[in-house]
């Protein structure tokens, strides 16, 4: 081998390398440095959550979470079974009152007898992907809310129907809408009037704009048009004469019901579409969302910043501390007494207020020894309602109040006549003396049955013990960390749980209150309060609808049905770089006036 | 060795069935799926309750249901079909799909903190077992029982508190250190540094007060130049740094007497110096692949110049020239990300407070390799630094009394015998030896890696294997906990079938049948 020739093999080699190099490293790099900061002027403000988000659609059963319900209030397609939502036709005010939203459209009640709502849409709405919110977006919604089509036996155990189809699976219910004849669209195609079958207390509730109707036609593979036509023209389902399923609109609910489903940013921008002020435009499994301005928005709840990120951080002390550190400006943890102190010793800002969940005592009036109301009442006057309060609430919430009414807030404007006529406030402080006097000296068995997983629960139970032992009677800890299912079996006495108010709405007196209502699990009967409970499902007139609620309730008062404890306490805070953050009960949470919020300066 | 891996494999599903049997059944009854549900709104609770049952097949009690799930996942085995069904979660999300994302977040969070937690314990092990009883074993064998005994849940707030609140307030008020601190650090690090030289007490003296007048300067010289806000080694940093480090790696590879090596090594560092001045415009432009492509060319220079200069002991030589330019080349990608500091704490999403608590990222934060490089390094930092005082506290202890027992042997006393000198001895008689329980313990934590870190990621907002254990558990959602279960199981199944392997290669005295 001779010099020259190794030497041009050598340098082949490196020109080869050299070559290849080059291409790689071409391959491998970028056009340049982009600026880091691509936040735009308006800026951004982040809040921390405790939940993630599992689904565009929190309508569904699985999709029913707080943090789903924000994402549908922020972007506006809710639906009626959903509820307020910036881009729909109602908001709730602080005290809970229902606000007809300008920004969408109006609604209003133009006949009582048959109750005939009429909504319209303001004119040259238009979705964020640019096309028209018309009358046809409303049909839909009243198609999805009203369960119009369902022809579905379902089997009480499983949920799974026995025949027919059950097209879109609501987490709501749809009391009052279901009653409605197939509703008729206005010829200019932006109004829509609903005729119910009977007078619906809440009628105001029916929130029309649900999931838009050409992203829903699309993912049944027919037009706008045609998805319209089969609506109309496919009748009302029969439970007692199931036909096989219309294919398009299984397919459109099919896609409602988990099609909205994510774990990652969805590749399908048609599943973003929203109607609100809000537009989901950035996800990171796990740990943020993004919002930014929808463009096509053209209301008043436009926010004067540019950016809104939800960042989801299960942990209180997590949330405090990043709070502290200026990664979030504002944070809506868990209430407990100790981030309540974490937030005090780091200076921050703190909002609190009463949450809509309640805990309550119930008597079982199934059970023999509750019989006697004398029994009943003695039991009552025992309950130490004020040291319970302050044992798990005040530390918490130093302003909380002892809850007197079973069915209002202290939110709500009719709380200080239901207060007055109940006479629930009587029973603050236990009055041993009072009980023994009704007792005369029988010493009655109460069994308590309460969730001995639920430390606060616990507590309750045990003040009551001690307290009602005092007077005499004789306390069974019945309590069990399934006492769920053991709750309509009726076999305890007493019984400590929760339940979450709607706010607005009144569904759930008929559940609670009437005789064999689906949560009426103490066996309450009066058949006065059966009469109320249904004159109330069809009361038209607000004023007249409070006289009645606050007569049920005096009504269950004088029954010695039971006694409201406390509401649960809620915690924002923020540390001081946005303005404008207050207090809200309802699952919404924090974000409800995210549109009102403002940048420190 | 074939009928060993088939027993084992074959043994190995045997108890992954059995195992994720007990498991399903345990997890079952260990609360109540719908428990969210109950006593919540009156008016839709039995149709949720309705829906979830169906939905998970709640109705069939948790044994005949573990058939039920098995059929689904045995549909894994099924190569390419992609039809792998884990189950879906209470929120409607397939498991099969979460398990990717959090198995990403717990590799990313653990990986670093394993691999510095092994590097730093089996160096600062084998220190102190060279100085056995001397101060700095004594402090060390301290420190690592008080870091070992630390819950991480107090070590995470006490770093969220000092390391991010502490140094963003620091940062935010301009980075000025007052005198009296720089005056109590230096004395404090010529405390440390005459405790880690050690000696008779004049050349203790001698250190203390070196090191605690060099200390003094630097941070001096850091403050009053704003060296937090602008940091950066400079020409000066990386010649010094790429000299030290032609110079530590030559004497622990060959000792400083293998002159071939000790020139490979200088040429290697020269290179590198070059590179810093000649790859800046190459850097403005890299993604990821860049450099790793530059790290991994460069290292191949490294080797081709010992290969060139090595003579009879090339070796040597290689090595110490890929190990000094590889090292040189991170100081040099380091002083590159320093560079980008300041615009990535002046960015508007980060609004000058760096160091963060929660999350493995900036939302919404965009930029070049070099900024995203430093997002992600401020994210990891603490939960790094917190997972790493534990386990470098483990290897510390094992290093130590690993390498005790290889020095106390006779091979070692033949070696020193015969002339040896203490560093050849020490490299490369018994530190081999010593790796081999250290392996073992790596393989099985390897296993355990996957497994997640429950508390730290918790605290600082990971969504990782851990955290979907726990919340899942929680919520009695069975689905993801045998997904979980199933990555685990294996994984340490897996990990342990390969430790055994590993024992017969590195250990000519165990046979594998």
């Amino acid at each position: 081998m001779t010099n020259t020739n190794r030497w041009a093999r050598r340098s082949a080699a490196a020109v080869a390398a050299a070559g290849v190099t080059a291409l790689v490293l071409a391959g491998c790099t970028t056009g340049g440095t982009e600026g880091g900061d691509d936040a735009a002027e308006g800026g951004t403000i982040t809040v921390a959550v405790t939940n993630e988000v599992t689904s565009l659609n929190g309508s569904t059963p699985q999709g029913n979470l707080d943090t789903n319900g924000m994402v549908g209030y922020l972007t506006g397609t809710t639906g009626s079974s959903g509820g307020a939502s910036l881009g729909g036709f109602y908001t709730l005010d602080e005290e809970f009152n229902i606000v007809h939203n300008d920004n969408i459209g109006t609604y209003e009640k133009t006949a009582d007898d048959p109750l005939t709502v009429e909504y319209k849409l303001n004119d040259g709405l238009k979705w964020s992907d640019g096309e028209d919110i018309t009358a046809d977006d409303l049909l839909v919604g009243w198609a999805i809310g009203s369960g119009y089509y369902n022809d579905a036996t379902l089997d009480e155990a499983t949920g799974e129907p026995t025949s027919g189809t059950q097209y879109f699976q609501l987490a709501g219910s749809t009391d009052g809408l279901d009653t409605t004849a197939m509703p008729e669209i206005s010829e200019d195609g932006l109004g829509l009037t609903l005729v119910y079958g009977e007078p619906f207390v809440d009628w105001e509730l029916g929130n029309l704009l649900d999931k838009p109707a050409h992203v829903l036609a699309e993912q049944a593979g027919v037009t706008e048009e045609e998805f319209i036509q089969v609506l109309m023209d496919t009748p009302k389902g029969d439970p007692a004469n199931p036909v096989e399923p219309n294919e398009t609109l299984k397919a459109a609910a099919d896609f409602w019901n988990t099609g909205y489903d994510f774990t990652s940013m969805p590749t399908d921008e048609s599943l973003l579409v929203a109607s609100g002020p809000f537009i989901m435009s950035d996800y990171t499994p796990n740990q943020s969302m993004t919002f930014s301005k929808n463009p096509e928005y053209t209301g008043e709840d436009v926010p004067a910043y540019d950016e809104l990120v939800l960042r989801f951080v299960p942990d209180a002390n997590a949330q405090v501390t990043a709070l502290q550190n200026g990664e979030v400006n504002a944070i809506y943890p868990q209430a407990s007494a100790d981030t309540l102190t974490a937030l005090e010793n780091a200076n921050q800002t703190v909002i609190e207020g009463d949450q809509l969940s309640y805990d309550h005592l119930d008597l079982n009036f199934g059970s023999e020894v509750f019989a006697d109301a004398n029994v009943r009442e003695a039991f009552l006057k025992t309950i130490p309602r004020q040291q319970i309060l302050e044992s798990i609430i005040t530390p918490i919430n130093p302003s909380a109040e002892v809850l007197n009414s079973q069915i209002f807030v202290p939110a709500n404007t009719e709380y200080t006549d239901a207060v007055a006529a109940s006479g629930y406030d009587a029973y603050a402080e236990p009055d041993i003396e009072g009980a023994k006097e009704l007792l005369a000296g029988a010493t009655p068995t109460i069994r308590i049955l309460y969730n001995t997983d639920n430390p606060n629960r616990v507590d309750s139970f045990q003040a009551i013990q001690a307290s009602a032992t005092e007077a005499g009677f004789i306390i069974e800890d019945a309590g069990s960390p399934d006492w769920s299912s053991l709750l309509p079996g009726g076999e305890y006495d007493a019984s400590i749980f929760g339940w979450i108010s709607p706010g607005a709405g009144n569904s759930a007196l008929a559940q609670i209150f009437k005789t064999a209502g689906g949560g009426n699990y103490n066996k309450y009967s009066n058949a006065e309060v059966d009469e109320m409970v249904d004159a109330a499902q069809t009361e038209l007139d607000p004023e007249a609808l409070g006289q009645l609620k606050v007569q049920i309730d005096a009504a269950t008062a004088a029954d010695f049905y039971g006694l409201p404890l406390f509401q649960s306490p809620g915690l924002f805070a923020t540390n001081g770089t946005v303005d404008g953050i207050e207090f809200f009960g309802n699952q919404t949470g924090i974000v409800w006036n995210a549109q009102d919020w403002t940048i420190a300066e | 060795m074939a009928s060993f891996i088939l027993r084992r494999i074959a043994v190995s599903v045997l108890i992954l069935l059995a195992a994720s049997f007990i498991m399903y059944v345990l997890a079952a009854n260990s609360g109540d799926p719908l428990r969210d549900l109950r006593g919540g709104n009156p008016a839709t609770e039995a149709q949720l309750i309705a829906a979830r049952t169906a939905a998970l097949d709640l109705d069939v009690p948790a044994p005949l249901r573990w058939f039920l799930w098995l059929g689904g996942a045995a549909q894994c085995l099924i190569p390419f079909a992609n039809s792998c069904d884990l189950g879906l979660t209470l929120n409607n999300a397939e498991v099969a799909t979460i398990l990717p994302s959090a198995m990403l977040s717990t590799l990313q969070l653990v990986t670093v903190a394993t691999l510095s937690a092994i590097l730093l314990g089996v160096v600062v092990g084998i220190v102190t077992a060279l100085r056995q009883y001397s101060g700095f074993d004594l402090t060390i064998t301290f420190v690592s029982f008080f870091l070992f005994s630390l819950p991480s849940f107090l070590v995470a707030v006490l770093l969220k508190e000092f390391i991010a609140i502490g140094f963003n307030n620091f940062l935010q008020q301009g980075g000025a250190i007052p005198a009296v601190t720089v005056i109590v650090i230096a004395i404090v690090a010529g405390l440390i540094w005459q405790v880690l030289i050690g000696g008779p007490l004049r050349r203790r003296l001698t250190v203390f007060a070196i090191s605690a007048v060099a200390t003094g300067v630097v941070l001096g010289y850091m403050a009053v130049s704003e060296w937090f806000q602008n940091p950066g080694l400079g020409p000066v940093g990386i010649l010094v740094g790429v000299a030290v480090v032609a110079i530590v790696t030559t004497l622990l590879v060959s000792g400083l007497g293998n002159r071939r090596a000790l020139t490979t090594a200088g040429i290697s560092a020269a290179l590198a110096f070059v590179a810093y001045f000649a790859l800046q415009g190459l850097f403005d432009i890299s993604s990821v692949w860049t450099l790793l492509f530059v790290f991994l060319a460069t290292v191949v220079v490294g080797l081709a110049i010992g290969w060139l200069l090595g003579g009879p002991d090339r070796g040597q030589s290689m090595r110490a020239g890929a190990i000094t330019i590889g090292v040189s080349m991170v100081l040099v990608f380091l002083d590159r990300f320093m560079q980008s500091w300041p615009d990535y704490v002046n960015s508007s999403r980060i609004n000058g407070r760096p160091i963060a608590t929660i999350g493995s990222q900036t939302p919404g934060f965009n930029g070049d390799v070099w900024l995203t490089g430093i997002d992600s390094f401020t994210h990891l930092l603490l939960p790094t630094i917190a997972l790493l005082l534990i386990s470098f506290a483990q290897y510390t202890r094992y290093a130590r009394a690993g390498l005790l027992e290889v020095l106390n042997q006779d091979y070692i006393r033949t070696a020193r015998a015969k002339g040896l000198p203490e560093r050849t001895v020490v490299m490369r008689h018994a530190f081999r030896n010593m790796l081999i329980p250290i392996a073992t313990i790596v393989a099985t934590d390897v296993g355990a890696l996957l497994g997640g870190a429950v508390i730290t990621e918790r605290v600082f907002a990971i969504s990782g294997m851990g955290n979907l254990f726990a919340t899942s558990l929680g919520r009695t959602d069975l689905n993801p906990v045998m997904g979980y279960f199933l990555v685990i199981a294996i994984v340490a199944i897996t990990f342990n079938f390969l430790a055994d392997l590993a024992y017969a290669a590195l250990d000519p005295r165990v046979r594998v049948r």
